[in-house]
């Protein structure tokens, strides 16, 4: 490991956190009225921003419209200041194609397709600033915009990943302690009913450290949980008094 | 919809997706909820309330939302739709709202020419039935091919409800095929709809 201690001798990251602590959680419902649902999420320096349309008419050629279940469309791009070198197209490279396939699978697991057939909604997910688990922001800001969009879900998605260095699982990895080449696993959950969404393993992990590490990352989205249900629980009542006054 | 009875009862409970509601024993699911194994949860974020239709059945438990119900055309649906643009095989129209529920965005929908009237369909002819800008009430036959849902209006009860003529008045029906502007006194002819007060569903 290039000189970088991602573990100091009194248990502390680089950043200062304890291992099984999340980054500072800032979010928030309703940004746009344009779309029909939007949101926005700071994890640390990770900033995302959600915005969901739909259900609607399939338009275009783009895909034919199902009989029995919505279409869900998915678009991932990143802001081309988000990272540190700045990114000459903000999508449609094979990155953020993988991307936007992944956050497909996760929503198409748990929208309540069938209510909606041959319609489709459309997920646009934007990174405004890179700095380590985007997924899971984007999985985390996409949740909150479609629940704000009033679309029916089975359940909350939250998403966190974690690493391992020095025989100690963290949770919620920054930037520079993916980049160090270490393991990092993400997971998307269904936090109530503890059903995996999505699991992604980047790099080696020893398989009997996995259940550790994935007990971490189940941890941590169900504290991401905690949150986001508080600022949805917040947002619904602040609604429901501004319409009474009105 | 009509005017039912119902009883309603407000839970003063702020509910989100994945929430355990109660046991499917004790009540139906209603909109915003779904059941698994012999439980409901709900599937938006809302405030919960359980409705009684008829005594004897169970409540339904509905999740209620500030912002306006979302909802697609289904086969059977009641639709109102504006027509658009009519040819000699078939009318096209904007589906606007599904039975009570508005459309925030409008669907496609296709009138042909065999499924404007039940009877003498070879004698039909669409610029006779429909023309652009009337306001059509109908029911989804099919989910049709990708371009548009197909509709139809062979029933009494269906057709055309609002037209405007050329001096821009809406027009009084006088037959069932038939419409009279009440200032010009032109006749057009129209598929009109015998409108039935509770096919009409918006509120007072």
């Amino acid at each position: 490991m290039a000189g970088l201690e991602l573990l100091s001798d009194e248990g502390f990251r680089l950043d200062g956190r304890r291992p099984s602590e999340l980054r500072k959680i800032r979010l928030r419902l309703g940004v746009f009225d344009q779309a029909d649902g939007s949101a926005y999420i700071e994890q640390g320096n990770t900033k995302a921003l959600a915005t969901v349309y739909g259900p609607h008419e399939v338009l275009g050629g783009k895909g034919k419209p199902l009989h029995d279940k919505v279409i869900i469309n998915c678009q991932y791009s990143m802001a081309t200041f988000s990272t540190n070198e700045r990114k000459n197209r903000p999508q449609g490279d094979r990155k953020s194609t993988e991307m936007s396939l992944h956050l497909q699978r996760t929503f198409e697991a748990t929208i309540q397709t069938h209510l909606y057939p041959r319609s489709q909604i459309d997920i646009f997910v934007q990174i405004l600033q890179a700095d380590g688990g985007n997924y899971c922001a984007c999985v985390n800001a996409a949740t909150l915009a479609i629940i704000n969009a009033g679309i029916p879900m089975k359940d909350y998605v939250c998403a966190c990943s974690s690493g391992y260095v020095n025989n100690t699982p963290l949770t919620d990895v920054s930037y520079l302690e993916e980049s160090q080449g270490g393991p990092v696993v993400t997971v998307a959950m269904l936090p109530k009913s503890e059903q995996i969404a999505l699991f992604k393993m980047d790099n080696r992990l020893h398989v009997d450290h996995l259940e550790q590490v994935l007990e971490v990352a189940s941890k941590g989205c169900k504290d991401m949980y905690a949150v986001m249900n508080a600022a949805v629980k917040e947002h619904v009542s602040r609604m429901a008094k501004s319409m009474e006054c009105s | 919809m009509a005017a039912h009875s119902d009883h309603v009862k407000h839970h003063n409970r702020i509910c989100v997706p994945g929430e355990h509601l109660g046991l499917e024993s004790e009540y139906h699911t209603g909109p915003g909820t779904y059941r698994r194994n012999g439980s409901i949860y709900a599937s938006l974020a809302g405030h919960l309330c359980s409705r009684t239709e008829v005594e004897t059945e169970l409540p339904a438990l509905t999740v209620l939302q500030q912002e306006i119900q979302i909802t697609v055309p289904r086969q059977k649906s009641l639709v109102t739709c504006k027509v658009v643009s009519i040819t000699s095989k078939f009318c096209r129209c904007d589906i606007l709202s599904v039975e009570s529920v508005p459309l925030t965005e409008t669907f496609r929908g296709m009138i042909r020419k065999e499924d404007i009237r039940a009877t003498e369909k070879d004698k039909v002819e669409v610029y006779k039935s429909f023309r652009p800008g009337d306001i059509v009430l109908a029911r989804v036959l099919s989910l049709g091919d990708a371009q548009s849902y197909l509709l139809t209006t062979a029933e009494n009860e269906l057709g055309v409800v609002l037209a405007k003529s050329e001096a821009g008045v809406p027009m009084v029906p006088t037959s069932w095929c038939e419409m009279t502007c009440p200032k010009t006194h032109d006749k057009q002819l129209r598929k009109v709809a015998k409108v039935q007060p509770h096919y009409i569903a918006y509120a007072s």
